[in-house]
């Protein structure tokens, strides 16, 4: 009967799933690095003199190509999880969508009629990531 | 809905990682589908009746159906 008892605690085995892992970590390293050289070259960028208006748009969206790898990163980690993996993520997200786009849109309210200070748009994207990472670690324990 | 996979794994010997790989899907899947947190989709109740070598109704029944059998 050994190994029988309900494993809490006990990491996956499945090689499937810890390759999924694996690529997922890895994909998400490339983009991550690919984002941070974007974005301290922008920076840079930003700082040249008399640098032409294209080349500053350029600059400025650059890093949203390493942000979209991230993105095809987590699609191909999705299509390799099981379906009861799939809900947790999909339930993430939804919490996130939830939580950051009502709380933005009070917070345009506040901003527009109370004079809250302003808050740049960049942000809207790390917090739905921040929501979404920790949405999922309370669903993983609820489900444990 | 209500199932037998702990008594039908501990019958067997297995393991929920057993389990989870003969099913092809994470052991926290296995343990949230034998908690009863997770009803498993149709196509993954057949493939655990097939593992099993047993009817699906053998394995999963319908909560209330349940009760009243009791």
């Amino acid at each position: 009967m050994a190994g029988f008892e309900d494993h809490a605690v006990t990491r996956e085995t499945n090689p499937k799933i810890i390759s999924n892992a694996r690529r997922y970590t890895g994909n998400m390293v490339v983009a991550g690095v690919l984002y941070t050289v974007f974005v301290f070259a922008g920076a840079y960028a930003t700082r040249i003199d008399d640098l032409p208006r294209w080349a500053l748009v350029v600059a400025a969206l650059a890093p949203l190509l390493p942000a979209l790898l991230m993105l095809r990163a987590y699609v191909i980690f999705l299509n390799g999880i099981d379906e009861f993996q799939r809900r947790i993520q999909t339930e993430g997200v939804l919490i996130a969508a939830a939580v950051v786009g009502f709380g933005t849109f009070a917070y345009g309210f506040l901003e527009e009629w109370v004079g809250l200070p302003h808050l740049p748009l960049l942000w809207v994207l790390p917090a739905l990531i921040g929501v979404w990472g920790v949405a999922v670690c309370i669903l993983r324990m609820r489900y444990q | 809905m209500r199932n037998r996979l702990k008594v039908l794994r501990a019958e067997r010997n297995w393991s929920q990682a057993d389990l989870a790989d003969k099913l092809d899907v994470s052991r926290q899947s296995v343990n949230a589908i034998e908690t009863g947190k997770y009803d498993p989709s149709l196509p993954l109740a057949f493939k655990i009746a097939k593992v099993f070598g047993l009817p699906i109704e053998q394995i999963f029944s319908d909560d209330e159906v349940a009760q009243a059998a009791e």
